[in-house]
């Protein structure tokens, strides 16, 4: 098995059946987009959890100086479990994002496993642009 | 399209079709992987040569297993992390005088952060590495027998461990370190 240049390609599914010059640079395109977002969902999942993480600690620290202003006989676990409900829901948006990285990943392993170097550019390219365009944002907080 | 031709002779019988599209199952003359996604638990073959996969049984049953796999993965490296963050509270500083503009003697305190080579933390960390990088290898090739179900438990068991292991993880974890 080998790298060839060929316009005719099966990619991933049986109805993505390429024949043509113009379906395959739809094709290159379609898989370099799946590489920038593949690029851009890790940079977004990092600054996700950052953004959570800021939130769930100013929300838990707010309730808790209007509890010590109230009564202090009352329990303390609502404000605490509405906080832990929100660091939850941001922690089970985080793992479907993660299994959405995981997905596209392994896509685009498949895609290159075409041995199709249209495709291959294509995958190498868009990893290239969505880092070039991603990564910088990681240290924008 | 492309041919795909192996010379190795394939385990499972020939179907006797004569067509040359996709079907739907490993039954394609001269084709020994397929190369498109399909749902079916008929004659997969997975990793080794005698794990063949026959009956919708079975395929519960690696289903589990693969999912489990994925989970083990996920746990492996934030276990890694974890340890290594541990192990690295060691730091060195170590001073010397270095000199200065006008003919005066500075100190400059240089500070390392790290492990020895030879150190049990560090056989520890490689002995994981190994044990990563060959789950990894398995997972892709896992997901490279394009079976439906196989690679949702893949992605599943991906999703389930992120969820259950960075739980804990998520909470102290430094912002400025990015990537995985």
């Amino acid at each position: 098995m080998h790298f060839i240049f060929s316009n005719e390609v099966v990619l991933l599914f049986d109805f993505w059946n390429v024949h043509s010059p113009a379906g395959m640079a739809l094709s290159v395109l379609v898989v370099l987009f799946l590489a920038v977002l593949y690029e851009s969902i890790k940079v977004g999942k990092a600054k996700l959890l950052h953004q959570a993480v800021v939130s769930v600690s100013i929300l838990s620290s707010q309730q808790l100086t209007e509890e010590t202003d109230q009564d202090s006989s009352a329990s303390d676990s609502a404000p605490v479990s509405r906080a832990r409900l929100r660091w939850f829901l941001c922690h089970f948006g985080q793992s479907l994002i993660h299994v959405v990285q995981v997905v596209i990943g392994y896509f685009m392993m498949l895609a290159v496993m075409s041995y199709n170097t249209w495709i291959f550019f294509g995958v190498i390219l868009g990893s290239a642009v969505g880092y070039y365009l991603a990564y910088p944002l990681l240290s924008m907080v | 399209m492309a041919d795909n031709s192996t010379t190795v002779p394939p385990h499972h019988h020939h179907h006797p079709t004569t067509s040359a599209h996709h079907s739907h199952g490993g039954g394609m003359d001269g084709m020994m992987m397929s190369m498109t996604f399909y749902f079916g638990f008929k004659n997969v073959e997975l990793l080794f040569s005698g794990l063949v996969i026959n009956t919708a049984g079975e395929m519960a049953g690696a289903f589990v297993a693969v999912f489990l796999l994925a989970m083990f993965y996920e746990g492996l490296k934030i276990a890694r992390e974890s340890l290594l963050r541990k192990s690295q509270v060691s730091i060195r500083y170590n001073s010397m005088p270095v000199p200065g503009p006008n003919g005066t003697i500075l100190m400059e305190t240089h500070k390392t952060v790290g492990q020895q080579m030879l150190s049990f933390p560090h056989l520890l960390q490689t002995v994981l590495h190994i044990i990563q990088v060959v789950i990894s290898y398995f997972l892709m090739l896992i997901f490279m027998t394009y079976n439906g179900y196989l690679c949702i438990a893949v992605a599943a068991g991906a999703g389930t461990g992120y969820f259950l292991f960075s739980w804990k993880k998520a909470v102290v974890v430094d912002i400025t370190e990015h990537c995985h």
